[in-house]
């Protein structure tokens, strides 16, 4: 009896409505914003970018279960790329289709140099380490002075523009981004879902024994830093290209911090989560403009509410896209 | 050709595990290793398994020098093995837990699986279908869909050697598979391992408990004091001298190891029933 039930509440399935109404509001929500203000654009712009940087620090934390609070340095590497390949500041003008694959590599490269030296360690020291590393990066910046405009920064980037169309307005960058985050979505979920998903998934839940099942750790490893770190990268290039100025202040601690609370308490381990956690964390400080010097204090409640009644995140990980869409087509 | 061992020796500090252990293993037979706690026996597993590195000695097998590889080179190599306490990726259902072990052979085709759905459906299928079929072998196919940590303990103990199976190893290393079965369960498993019986497969089980060693394996090696103090046939070892001099003792000492066994089964049961 015990077994019949295990098994049935492993199948159970989001109800078709309730799927249907939640891809409903999605897609109205989507189509709607563009038209709205340009404040909401801006914000569901941002909202966006920290889905993005979610999506991809999901891989290494979610997957993996490797704690990296250093990931913030990705997201700069893929800015400052933008900001001197399309600016004054090298007398660099490429166009966006090229720099976007060069940060892709840039930000691999980063990642799997990040990667190798912390492959021995695990939970409190590597999240150490990596902090580390993300304010390396961040006090470099700050201090090349000749190449990166020091704390100044970069100011007057070039627009943007693919195939001749100009993206630089907010709802244009909104449809790039809207464009970027689906992609990156869907193929983030079939990798968790590949072969190398599972292998993730097996580092995380016992590294050794994933060892004596043949599983080589390190270019397991190395392969979800490299790609959480593209993913970061090129939500960097998308940051530095709408705000066409970019400086050390966008990639301090606190930013890296902000993208593990949004998996955190979004749901750790799926992407669902990852959206609703970024809505969350970047909505609601909108909501409460009047209030924000509240701001910390309401997120350190809401930590503390959701460890009690949620601890695996307000959309668990056994809720992932996987059920939502048995629930939409009722397979 | 076989699994070779070549004076192994293990040391921690000034500490001895194994000392000069040289035996062979024959495919197609169970070879059982016992041995009072602290023998060296799962120590031989270990650094059969890489989990250890030598101190000494070599470990061939067919001929390969296994010693000093990574650990997912052994396993690469053939060398499977389960844990004395049991070692499964809990959050991942048991079909998961069959399908992840698939990644040592074709991890290298992850971006082909992502980037062209057709080709990822066929992967899929056929890990699936491998995985189930090893699943059935040991009549969990009903557990399929059931997280691995929430199995029963003896489904526990059933679904981590269907997981060192399913990549067909050369050598299956059982950790004292026995521990915390009740008896129902440990004669189902003695029948279940002897049907493993394969002419390309080599068996080493470490067990404590004699019953199922002596009616199993068809050669014993005894350990003591991390030396190699004995080996030969069930019959042999329970008509040697040395053997019960050393090892069994008298015939008290046969019962204080039988208490100390079923001690051990109902410490690791209990952890067993927490777990579920």
């Amino acid at each position: 009896m015990a077994v019949a039930e295990t098994i049935s509440a492993g199948r159970s399935r989001v109800h078709p409505a309730i799927a249907w109404a939640v891809l409903a509001a999605l897609v109205a929500l989507i189509a709607v914003t563009p038209f709205l203000p340009n404040y909401y654009i801006r914000v569901a712009n941002s909202l966006m970018i920290y889905i993005l940087l979610g999506i991809g620090l999901n891989i290494v934390i979610g997957y993996a279960g490797l704690l990296d609070l250093g990931f913030v340095a990705f997201y700069a590497v893929g800015a400052y790329t933008y900001a001197m390949l399309s600016s004054a500041q090298l007398d660099l003008h490429l166009p966006l289709l090229a720099i976007l694959p060069i940060a892709a590599c840039l930000g691999a490269g980063m990642g799997i140099l990040l990667g190798i030296p912390v492959l021995r360690l695990r939970g409190d020291y590597l999240a150490i380490v990596t902090l580390g590393f993300g304010e390396i990066i961040r006090i470099i910046l700050n201090n090349m002075d000749w190449l990166t405009g020091g704390p100044q920064g970069i100011a007057r980037l070039d627009k943007a523009s693919v195939l001749g169309v100009e993206i630089a307005r907010p709802a244009e960058i909104y449809g790039l981004l809207v464009v970027t985050v689906i992609v990156a979505g869907i193929l983030v979920w079939r990798l968790e879902r590949s072969i190398l998903g599972k292998a993730w998934a097996a580092i995380r839940e016992d590294q050794d024994a994933a060892r004596g099942v043949g599983i080589n750790t390190t270019t397991a490893k190395l392969a979800a830093f490299a790609t959480s770190a593209t993913i970061a990268s090129i939500a960097g290039v998308i940051f530095a290209a709408s705000q066409r100025f970019v400086s050390p202040e966008s990639f301090t601690l606190q930013e890296s911090v902000l993208i593990v609370l949004m998996i955190v308490i979004g749901g750790i381990g799926n992407i669902l989560g990852i959206v609703v956690g970024a809505a969350i964390l970047i909505l609601l400080p909108e909501v409460l403009r009047e209030f924000s010097e509240w701001r910390v204090l309401f997120l350190g409640l809401l930590m503390v509410v959701l460890i009690i009644l949620r601890p695996a995140g307000i959309v668990p990980r056994s809720l992932g896209p996987d059920k939502l869409i048995r629930g939409l087509f009722g397979k | 050709m076989s699994l070779i061992f070549q004076n192994l020796r293990k040391q921690y500090g000034s500490n001895v595990a194994t000392d000069n252990v040289s035996t062979d293993f024959a495919p197609g037979m169970i070879h059982g290793i016992i041995g009072p706690n602290g023998a060296g026996k799962s120590t031989l597993i270990n650094l059969t398994a890489g989990s250890y590195s030598l101190t000494g000695g070599e470990i061939l097998l067919d001929g390969r020098r296994l010693d000093g590889q990574k650990k997912h080179r052994i396993a690469q190599a053939g060398v499977a093995r389960t844990y004395q306490n049991i070692r499964l990726f809990d959050q991942m259902t048991a079909l998961e837990n069959l399908e992840v072990c698939f990644y040592a052979t074709e991890g290298g085709g992850t971006w082909k699986e992502v980037l062209w759905p057709p080709y990822e459906g066929r992967q899929n299928a056929r890990r699936r279908d491998r995985a189930m079929e090893m699943l059935r072998l040991f009549d969990l196919q009903s557990y399929a869909g059931a997280e691995a940590g929430s199995l029963p303990y003896g489904r526990q103990r059933m679904l981590e050697i269907a997981r060192a199976l399913v990549m067909n190893p050369r050598v299956l290393l059982l950790d004292e598979p026995a521990a915390g079965l009740n008896h129902h369960e440990t004669a189902e498993l003695t029948e279940r391992l002897a049907r493993l019986r394969h002419p390309d497969l080599i068996m080493i089980v470490v067990e404590h408990d004699m019953d199922l060693v002596m009616s199993l394996c068809d050669r014993i090696v005894v350990m003591h004091h991390g030396k190699l103090l004995f080996q030969g046939t069930p019959a042999e070892v329970q008509a040697s001298p040395d053997v019960q001099l050393a090892y069994l003792g008298t015939s008290d000492d046969i019962d204080d190891i039988k208490a100390a066994a079923a001690s051990r089964r109902a410490k690791l049961g209990l952890r067993g029933r927490r777990r579920s």
